[in-house]
């Protein structure tokens, strides 16, 4: 039930703003979305599963078992980190659109409340069809979200957004249809879409041509939504026609949903797969890194700029994951937190400016820290954090997928295949310098420099007359959406342990096949990949160790196995 | 014998120092968690910082900030000489855990394999005497600043000390840190503090593009610190420097290293290269100094810039896994010495002169590092530090006084103005040290370098360090001239001042007012205690007690930090700075001093005596020149410069070292251009072709069909959907395609 009331508190939030006369529902939805909140808070202290790679808060319903779907709940540390993110974005999310939203604020704040729960429904369920159900309908609030109160090309945006998505993750339908239908015929025709039941069916009964086959339906779905390089297209119109919330949302959690389903999916169910083709995906994201750096160092719109500073950032994520060892996928799961965090933050601060000035563009705009101070702070602060500054959240998760993936060789004795090696994180890691490049910019033409406003009216103190009447400097209501923000990021930045504590009994689990290839190389302890390094004295070992690759260990200790029966 | 003979001959002779035996004499570690309160050393600025941030928040009108930053730095400087009377042989103190990833098992008994890096100190002589001079110096030049920055009070007061806070922060960091990834904290940290203080002034375009111009350049070496990192790591399963040594020390250093081990000095070169602006990263230093001088002055003089020799010193074993590795720094740290003399020596401003001469007193230091005298770069880091603040914080009070006038060619006589007397006397010392005079501490450390470079010669045959130590026998003349140069205009001479366009803060102080950032109307606006523009009306406002009284206790400094040179140590180690690196994983691979003391490299005689008497020979015909060309016939450096630049194969002499050689250009051209070339050929690859071609092309495919088909059917959506489903089913084609020709490849 725990479980479920991540889904139902929004979903009852999002009936009441609806169903509350406008000038209320929008604190009908703080409500709601503190509430949310508070049973997260509650539910994380109680949560058993952190640190282990265990499940919990299961909670199912029987009533659907005769066609073989049960409406199981249930999270691990990973799904619950998220969950946490997304509720905890939700409330910010919603006091930031006070001003900003002025007409139609029922929908408004009912489709979002709608995709909160949408995304707690893709995090925590465990079972097939009811995450895909979820996966496809956060399609839907965002889409009428960019569609209603988007910018002048929102409905461009909006369509694309949502065909392009759509279209990605039918195929991740049609792949895991196709697990569950061989699961079936391996079982006699009784069907199960249990994520768990499938995982372990697919990681160990599907040849190596069928886990291929799995692994590109599922990144066809999941690499559009995170976005990967030559997919990606979509994110820059949505982010930059989309509500400042809206883009918050996407930014924080939407992508999430993609290396998210890689982490659930993709690695866990079609191990073999995942081995062979992670170069090629690690050289995806790399280039993915690069080329939307690039191309942020020359924008003009600074939301659109931040738009493919997502895409580079989350090349970063997934070169981790396909790193396939603990340090990078821990660093991954990280990202997707810290990316959460600060780039979200960004969209805010973002979009606090343009509700001043009803512009993004960066020419247009000069040296407002001696206008705003105080969101020139913010500004600042989110930038670093997004730029990677040590100290800051940003840094430890892109500094262990740059780790996860230089120490992924052939052979490290780390215990796990090593498809990457450190060409790839020296390559990505211009993204490092690239980063500094544009966010530096970035500010250079907006927070520092000559003062100068949009609109040509250069003077003194005058207000705007927006709408909203809404101060020179910050309101005590943005400080304090921006404030968590801040405190997470510091507090991640130089307290991540815990965090990284709490999420490696799940990481490790999902590496579970990976260790497994790695103890049948090396033979060295049969009963499992944890204590594998046992007894080894690193350093003459690493001195003195044969340069034969672990995969040809694993494809000659593959071999034999095959052969022995 | 003639330095190219010595380049030419090729010795293989060389006396190799093996890394691992180098890190087997640095003793282990001890652990002393009692020591703890040391942690205040980082919590203190740390905590300045955060109440300086509050009073920006809070928007106090006065001194507090700088009371708060000096106060608490001041307790943070007495920690570190409590520290220093407790700690003896290397000592690692935990503070708390910070990043922490094992994935082999947990427990007292279990094998980890992981990476760990706490927040904790390794405590040595190395890191001790950084630290005691990085804290203090801080503490000082805060108290110089509260004065300096006066005229911020109200508005930009706080966040600079706000700024100097964070520094201090993170320099401790850096220094102190048992684990290269929190000198990567560091690292990365004290080049945030420098950006925000380097653009202090973010109104002026040009500091906030030298402080953007930092930190990317900056980040260059800071990706070669990454990577070294991670090869670190690869090859020794920790990234903790007992551990390392340790590891490096039971690596045995059998067999050829492979690739992976012999990057690893090269990558750490690079971040100390970016960091400590050598060639060919330096270009940012000279654009930092648009940041208030207190800040040239603590941070891009006496301390951050110095981090690269203290990565170097830190981690000096592993420079020995290379045998090219220590030769190369050397080189490097030789001509970024010369090459920067030369720009320095035709520079006008005198901080940017000051600048150009950080960049070259570095290089020796650099060239200390590779004629493996980490003990004497270390004590030319320990002098540099107090006569280049002196030097900087003088430039800084004249800048403060004549209105931002920083043109040698426009200010004369300081010695002999009312008010003056302090500053041009202190700049004198500062000029005499800087210029390698007799006595001063500059001249012990250099000779100690210029000495050592010698020695190698003949240790280390074959890698032209004779002609190395020549090259900085010819820079510490050209060194003598710059210096007395800035020295004669300045402060000697009649009389003459003009003051200059604007006050160091015009850009803060009236852009609020009027709103625009003319810079040109500043000085006309008028500055109330700066009098009127022009030099009609111009009253230069001398410095008080704050500055002064900094000046005269740096420049006491900069006599008396000769004598570290000779007292303070041990039998062994007669020095105190000596004796410190000679208890620091800096001394390891140096021979024992008795063993080279005496090799007769220098003309038959010992370098170390020798250059004593040559080098002094060298720093006084530099200074000879410079009195001749600028106090007692100044019209003289003008005809020298018109008759160069009329002679059409030597005018590019004058031109090139004024123009700075054109590197910036250069880079311009090389990098940044083609760069940006690519992001807008990317960006449009990526809307027309990616997106336009790609995508929204295969979107019309049935459309285009379609109207031949059913004219009347409305294909957006549709259109769409199966653009999309085309679209990836292209891309999975090619996925597909892309991966055969992947597998076939490999």
């Amino acid at each position: 039930m725990t479980a479920a009331l991540f889904i139902l508190i929004p979903l009852a939030a999002a009936i009441a703003a609806a169903a509350v006369p406008s000038r209320l529902s929008h604190w009908v939805a703080l409500a709601g979305s503190m509430v949310l909140v508070a049973h997260g808070l509650v539910a994380a202290v109680f949560f058993g599963a952190w640190g282990t790679g265990a499940f919990a808060l299961a909670s199912e319903a029987t009533w659907l078992r005769p066609l073989g779907i049960e409406l199981a709940l249930g999270a691990d540390s990973v799904a619950m980190a998220l969950v946490l993110l997304n509720c905890l974005l939700l409330p910010l999310c919603v006091a930031g659109s006070f001003t900003a939203v002025q007409e139609r604020q029922r929908e408004y704040y009912a489709w979002m409340l709608g995709l909160a729960a949408a995304v707690n429904g893709v995090f925590l369920a465990r079972d097939v069809v009811f995450f895909y159900i979820c996966f496809e309908f956060t399609l839907i609030p965002l889409f009428f979200l960019i569609a209603i109160f988007g910018g002048p090309n929102r409905e461009r945006a909006s369509i694309k957004f949502f065909l392009y998505t759509f279209t990605g993750s039918l195929f991740t339908l049609a792949g895991l249809l196709y697990v569950a239908w061989q699961a079936s015929l391996a079982a006699d025709g009784a069907w199960t879409f249990s994520i768990a039941a499938l995982t372990d069916f697919a990681s160990t009964q599907l040849s190596a041509e069928q886990q291929g086959m799995v692994l590109l339906a599922l990144m066809a779905g999941f690499a559009v939504k995170v976005p990967l390089f030559p997919v990606h297209t979509w994110l820059p119109l949505a982010h930059t026609e989309a509500p400042t919330a809206g883009s918050v949302l996407l930014a924080g959690v939407l992508l999430k949903l993609g290396t998210y389903g890689l982490f659930r999916f993709a690695l866990p169910m079609v191990p073999t797969a995942v081995e062979e083709y992670a170069p090629f995906i690690a050289t995806l994201s790399i280039i993915g890194i690069l080329y939307a750096a690039l191309i942020c160092w020359v924008q003009d719109d600074v939301k659109r700029l931040v738009a493919y500073s997502s895409v580079s950032h989350l090349g970063f994520c997934v070169l981790g994951l396909f790193a396939l060892n603990p340090v990078g996928a821990q660093g991954s799961v990280l990202y997707m937190i810290n990316h959460g965090l600060s780039t979200g933050a960004l969209f805010l601060c973002i979009g606090m400016i343009y509700e001043r000035f009803h512009t993004r563009d960066m020419d247009a705009m000069s040296g407002l820290a001696r206008r705003m101070p105080v969101w020139a702070f913010f500004m600042v602060f989110f930038t670093l954090s997004s730029l990677g500054l040590p100290g800051l959240n940003g840094f430890v998760s892109e500094f262990l997928c740059l780790f996860g993936a230089f120490i992924s060789t052939r052979d490290a004795t780390t215990g796990y295949p090593g498809p990457l090696g450190p060409w790839y994180a020296a390559i990505a890691g211009l993204g490092m310098i690239l980063a500094a490049m544009y966010l530096l910019i970035m500010l250079g033409k907006i927070v520092f420099g000559p003062p100068k406003v949009p609109g040509g009216a250069g003077h003194g103190h005058d207000d705007h007359g927006s709408p909203s009447a809404l101060p020179t400097d910050l309101s005590p209501r943005e400080i304090a959406v921006l404030v968590p923000l801040a405190v997470l990021c510091l507090a991640i930045g130089l307290q991540p342990k815990p965090l990284t504590d709490a999420i490696e009994g799940s990481v490790i689990e999902t590496l579970r096949p990976y260790a497994r290839l790695a103890v049948a190389a090396s033979e060295a302890q049969p009963e499992g990949g944890f204590v594998l390094a046992e007894g080894i004295d690193r350093a003459t070992e690493r001195a003195t160790r044969p340069l034969v690759s672990q995969r040809e260990h694993s494809r000659l200790a593959g071999a034999e196995e095959g052969a022995a029966p | 014998m003639s330095p190219f003979a010595l380049l030419a001959a090729t010795g293989t002779a060389t006396v190799p120092i093996d890394a691992a035996s180098a890190a087997a004499a640095i003793p282990a570690a001890i652990a002393r968690p009692e020591l703890a309160w040391a942690g205040w050393i980082l919590w203190l600025p740390a905590i300045s910082a955060i109440l300086c941030t509050a009073c920006a928040a809070f928007r106090v009108k006065g001194k507090l900030p700088a009371w708060i930053t000096i106060g608490l730095l001041g307790i943070a400087s007495v920690l570190v000489f409590a520290l220093y009377g407790r700690v003896d042989g290397p000592t690692t103190i935990h503070l708390f855990d910070w990043i922490d990833i094992a994935w082999t098992g947990r427990g007292p008994d279990a094998p980890r394999e992981g990476i760990v890096a706490s927040f904790a100190f390794y405590v040595d002589g190395l890191s001790l005497l950084w630290m005691c001079f990085v804290v203090p110096l801080g503490t000082l030049i805060a108290l110089y600043a509260s004065e300096y920055m006066e005229p911020d009070v109200g508005r930009g007061y706080p966040r600079f000390f706000a700024g100097v806070s964070i520094f201090l922060f993170a320099m401790s960091c850096l220094v102190l840190g048992d684990n290269l990834v929190l000198l990567y904290l560091g690292w990365e940290g004290v080049g945030f503090a420098s950006y925000l203080l380097v653009g202090y002034y973010y109104t002026k375009p040009s500091a906030v593009a030298a402080a953007k111009k930092a930190f990317i350049v900056n980040r260059v070496g800071d990706l070669g610190l990454a990577l070294g990192i991670f090869l670190i790591w690869l090859n020794y399963g920790t990234v903790e420097y007992d551990g390392l040594f340790h590891a490096l020390a039971a690596s045995g250093g059998e067999g050829e290293a492979g690739w992976s081990v012999r990057a690893i000095p090269f990558l750490l070169m690079l971040a100390a290269f970016g960091k400590s602006a050598q060639l060919p990263l330096y270009v940012w230093l000279p654009d930092a100094m648009e940041g208030p001088t207190p800040v040239s002055a603590l941070i891009h003089a006496a301390t951050m810039v110095t981090a690269g020799v203290y990565l170097i010193a830190r981690t000096y074993p592993l420079f020995h896994l290379d045998p090219l590795a220590l030769p190369l720094v050397a080189w490097v740290g030789g001509l970024t010495a010369l090459f920067a003399a030369t720009i320095g020596m035709a520079q006008h401003d005198i901080k940017r002169i000051m600048a150009y001469s950080t960049i070259s007193q570095l290089g020796y230091m650099f060239l200390g590092l590779g004629a493996i005298t980490a003990y004497g770069a270390v004590y030319h880091v320990f002098t540099h530090a107090f006569f280049k603040a002196v030097l900087f914080l003088t430039c800084g009070a004249i800048m403060h006084g004549f209105a931002g006038q920083l043109d040698l060619r426009k200010l004369s006589g300081l010695a002999w103005m009312p008010g003056w007397r302090v500053v041009a006397w202190t700049m004198l010392v500062g000029c005499l040290a800087l210029a390698g005079f007799p006595g001063l501490s500059g001249y012990f450390s250099k000779d100690l370098i210029l000495a050592e470079a010698f020695v190698s010669s003949e240790t280390r045959p074959g890698w032209g360090y004779a002609f190395l130590g020549w090259l900085g026998l010819a820079t510490a003349a050209m060194t003598a001239y710059y210096a007395f140069r800035v020295w004669f205009r300045v402060c000697a001479g009649p009389v003459h001042f003009e003051p200059g366009d604007e006050a160091h803060d015009a850009a803060e102080d009236h852009g609020g007012h009027d709103g625009h950032a003319d810079h040109a109307g500043h000085a006309a606006a008028g500055h109330d205690d700066h009098g009127g523009h022009g030099s009609g009306g111009f009253h230069p406002h001398a410095p008080r007690l704050a500055i002064n009284g900094v000046l005269v206790i740096l420049a006491i400094g900069a006599v008396l930090a000769a004598l570290p040179c000779f007292i303070g140590g041990d039998a062994a180690h007669p020095g105190w700075v000596e004796w410190m690196a000679a208890r620091s994983s800096a001394a390891s691979g140096v021979p024992p001093h008795d063993v080279h003391a005496h090799p007769a490299a220098f003309f038959g005689l010992d370098p170390h005596k020798a250059m004593y008497y040559v080098s002094a020979v060298f720093g006084i015909v530099g200074l000879s020149i410079a009195a001749w060309l600028h106090l007692l016939d100044r019209g003289a450096a003008d005809r020298l410069r018109n008759a160069l630049l009329a002679h059409p194969l030597l005018r590019w002499i004058p031109l090139g070292a004024e123009r700075k050689w054109y590197v910036d250009e250069l880079y311009d051209i090389v990098i940044r251009m083609p760069l940006w070339f690519l992001g807008h050929v990317l960006g449009f690859i990526d809307r027309y072709i990616v997106d336009g071609l790609l995508v929204d092309g295969i979107a019309r495919i049935p459309r285009f069909f379609g109207r031949f088909i059913q004219p009347l059917q409305n294909g957006v959506l549709q259109g769409y959907a199966v653009a999309m489903a085309g679209g990836i089913a292209f891309i999975v084609a090619g996925v597909v395609v892309l991966f055969w020709i992947w597998r076939l490849g490999a």
